[in-house]
């Protein structure tokens, strides 16, 4: 367990400094954000203590925000996901599959990693950006920004997820 | 009892959740009025930091870019002056005496030399970090201008870093006039393109022209007056029809910002106590 702790919060690390540092600052288009540290809540395993990952992503979704001056924004996103990743990814998965299984291509195959990072992705940018536009109604942009930073997040974990793969 | 038990200990990570995102929404909610929350934004001095160090490797890539612009400036700027210089004394007819006289209401206003350390363009609430706090004097309501013009106002300040609300961002007012016509307006931000904004509230009395610089006025004491802002683009009529709202082509570009003056101005405090005392005589008297 504490070298899981360890093990995990160099990982939150990372996320936060890549985020901070480099893929916040990136804006294709003006509207796509990659936002990979959502890939952060994707990698908890199966039977992962609930409120661990609850208070994993909060945690995340604060760091990031406290660089992008977005109070609460980014929190309360990754909290909701986190929320409902261990049913989603119980979704995509055999009854009887191991007890602690790892959500990643080689495991649960290519389709449904696909979907299972899909939902997760576009639920995360659809919260996100309805709190950052909450009060401007600026639907097209909105639609802009929510389409562009889903594809763009998703294209990067697919991409990072297939490498890891490989490596294996 | 043994119920409500079970209950608890089956659910607690929905209880969990339910605190998580009140927390997070009290953060979103409470943080534009808020002024206390300086640790949760960049101001802080973890991200501040890691932020400085990032601008540092940064600025190693565009120094000489800013390098030559801010030396062609210098030239341009000398040049006028001494024009002027000239045109003044033989205006006047006078020696040093008095354009050193004239000059000397810049000495009321001291410049703090900052470095942006994040920017950003993208969203409708722009905010910007500077690396200075109120340990170098700097304090919230202060204006911030850069060798091209206005950048705008400090908005949270911390002990070593400092929240700027620029011009970019929806909530931003700044109270500005034509250049050599003085009619005044208050510039704001659409949300839109990060290279125009909108001086609003000119009256419909004013005679201006297209290309003409607009500049700040002085009258909020935030900025000196004269600090440049931008070049008339477009004229449209007000919503109400009753004013003129006027496109200006921002001469800052705020995505290069690199090296800002936050300006103090000591009789600021002043300023605002005796307009204070102004506006409260004035709710006593109409409330008698």
């Amino acid at each position: 367990m504490s070298s899981d702790i360890f093990k995990r919060a160099g990982l939150f690390i990372a996320f936060a400094l890549a985020q901070a540092l480099v893929l916040g600052r990136i804006h294709l288009f003006g509207c796509a954000t990659p936002l990979f540290y959502v890939y952060f809540v994707l990698l908890f395993p199966r039977n992962y203590p609930k409120w661990g990952v609850l208070l994993w992503s909060f945690a995340l979704g604060l760091i990031v925000d406290i660089f992008y001056n977005t109070p609460g924004m980014a929190a309360a996103s990754m909290t909701l996901i986190g929320a409902i990743q261990p049913y989603c990814f119980e979704m995509y998965i055999s009854r009887d599959a191991a007890e602690s299984l790892q959500p990643s291509m080689d495991n649960i195959g290519w389709v449904k990693y696909f979907y299972y990072s899909l939902v997760l992705v576009i639920v995360y940018c659809l919260v996100f950006f309805t709190l950052d536009v909450f009060t401007f109604y600026n639907w097209l942009e909105w639609i802009k920004c929510v389409v562009g930073s889903s594809a763009i997040t998703l294209l990067m974990i697919l991409t990072f997820e297939t490498v890891r793969g490989r490596q294996e | 009892m043994q119920n409500l038990l079970e209950f608890l200990q089956k659910y607690h990570h929905w209880f969990l959740f339910v605190l998580l995102e009140v927390i997070s929404l009290v953060l979103l909610f409470q943080y534009n009025s808020y002024q206390g929350s300086v640790w949760l934004s960049s101001a802080n001095a973890v991200s501040g930091k890691v932020n400085e160090g990032r601008a540092e490797v940064e600025s190693f890539f565009s120094l000489r870019q800013m390098n030559e612009g801010l030396t062609l400036r210098n030239f341009y700027m000398e040049r006028q002056l001494s024009q002027l210089r000239r045109l003044y004394s033989e205006a006047t007819e006078d020696t040093a005496g008095l354009w050193a006289k004239e000059m000397s209401f810049l000495k009321q206003y001291r410049m703090i030399p900052a470095k942006v350390v994040t920017n950003e363009l993208n969203r409708q609430d722009n905010l910007l970090t500077i690396d200075r706090g109120t340990k170098d004097g700097v304090e919230v309501g202060m204006g911030v201008a850069c060798g091209q013009g206005v950048v705008g106002v400090t908005y949270l300040v911390s002990d070593h870093y400092a929240v700027v609300m620029p011009v970019l961002n929806t909530a931003s007012r700044i109270s500005c006039a034509i250049r050599g016509h003085n009619y005044f307006g208050v510039l704001r931000w659409n949300g839109k393109d990060a290279g125009v904004a909108y001086l609003e509230d000119i009256p419909r009395h004013a005679r201006f022209k297209r290309g003409d610089w607009v500049e700040t006025n002085g009258y909020s004491s935030i900025f000196p007056p004269g600090v440049l802002v931008g070049k008339i683009e477009t004229v449209y009529n007000s919503d109400d029809g009753l004013s003129y709202r006027v496109k200006v082509r921002l001469s800052t570009d705020f995505g290069h910002l690199r090296d800002v003056v936050v300006v103090n101005d000591p009789s600021i405090v002043e300023r605002t106590r005796l307009l204070q005392s102004a506006r409260d005589s004035l709710k006593l008297n109409v409330k008698e």
